[in-house]
């Protein structure tokens, strides 16, 4: 979990859980609303995650 | 000179290169650089003075093997395949950073005493000119075994070699780069044939979705991390698709699915790892 990551996420509007394999943040959706269809809004997660050391970031696809 | 006759001018190069050699032994993937190096020395040298080898483990796709068989046959390619055992030595199993070094120099000491026995002078492979930039431990296995890289010598770039295999009518000139299965699992995590099998069935599914272009499956243990290209990556956000996605590579034996949301980088675990920043 990073919770920093998880904090600014929210704040960009995108309600997710955040696990940590050492530079992959994977972002684990709460709702329907992380669907992150939109680049602009994947650079911002992009650019986020960025800033707290991730080099890859990936959204889990759930059932 | 336009690209297409700077790549007429290198071709001819190449073509003198291989005639200066006399005889070949192509060590053969079936990829877009070494079926062009193959067609060419085919059509140069003719087929009593090429050979055109594939070595075959685990880690090669059996659509990869298809493919290079289709194109040996449309070319009339000398071609023979051999086992490879680079995942019972532990060096390259262990995934390091340097795994390609030893799967490598297992193919090259395959290769090179079959090059003697059949009586062919130089053994090559078809590293281009723009491979040399990459992190490529793999290069350095071909260079301490003598293997030549005539598409790099003559200064061959990928884009040059697409133009040049589609006016030869060279089958998947367009496709994209195709490395073998191990370079999906991150280094340190074990090479293992089940693993390699995962990757291969869920690519292959993801394919079998309409998914093309560049595509890779990452395998992070439980977790598949898929790399798509950017042209595909909004199209499979879409809710149904996502569904679809997820249920292919769930079916491949994975456990969890991700969608990366960068896309497709060519040595993305390379940059994961930290061997390279980009």
């Amino acid at each position: 979990m990073n919770e920093a990551l998880e904090r600014a996420l929210v704040d960009a509007g995108i309600a997710a859980r955040v696990e940590v394999r050492e530079r992959l943040a994977i972002l684990i959706p709460r709702g329907n609303d992380a669907n992150l269809k939109s680049e602009a809004q994947r650079r911002v997660v992009l650019a986020l995650a960025a800033e707290r050391g991730f080099t890859h970031v990936a959204l889990e696809l759930l059932d | 000179m336009s690209e297409t006759e700077t790549a007429a001018h290198k071709e001819r190069a190449l073509e003198e290169w291989l005639n200066q050699q006399g005889s070949v032994l192509v060590g053969y993937s079936g990829g877009v650089d070494s079926a062009y190096l193959a067609c060419v020395a085919r059509e140069v040298l003719g087929s009593d003075n090429m050979l055109a080898v594939v070595g075959r483990s685990a880690a090669y796709p059996q659509q990869q093997w298809d493919h290079a068989l289709a194109v040996a046959a449309r070319f009339d390619l000398p071609l023979v395949d051999v086992p490879t055992d680079e995942l019972d030595n532990p060096l390259y199993a262990a995934n390091p950073n340097n795994r390609c070094f030893h799967c490598k120099t297992v193919l090259w000491r395959t290769l090179m005493p079959l090059a003697v026995n059949r009586g062919l002078a130089v053994v090559v492979d078809g590293t281009n000119a723009d491979d040399i930039a990459d992190y490529r431990p793999g290069h350095r296995a071909a260079t301490e075994h003598g293997v030549r890289s005539p598409l790099v010598e003559i200064g061959l770039t990928k884009s040059e070699i697409r133009t040049l295999s589609r006016q030869r009518g060279i089958p998947g000139w367009a496709n994209p780069s195709s490395p073998c299965l191990a370079s999906r699992l991150p280094y340190g995590f074990a090479v293992t044939i089940e693993r390699l099998a995962q990757v291969e069935r869920a690519e292959a599914a993801l394919r079998a979705l309409g998914i093309s272009g560049d595509m890779r499956v990452r395998h992070h243990g439980d977790l598949a991390r898929v790399e798509l290209g950017h042209d595909e990556l909004a199209r499979w956000l879409a809710p149904a698709a996502r569904r679809a996605l997820r249920r292919a590579v769930v079916s491949s034996g994975f456990q969890r699915v991700a969608l990366d949301l960068r896309g497709f980088r060519s040595g993305s675990l390379n940059v994961l790892s930290g061997v390279t920043t980009t």
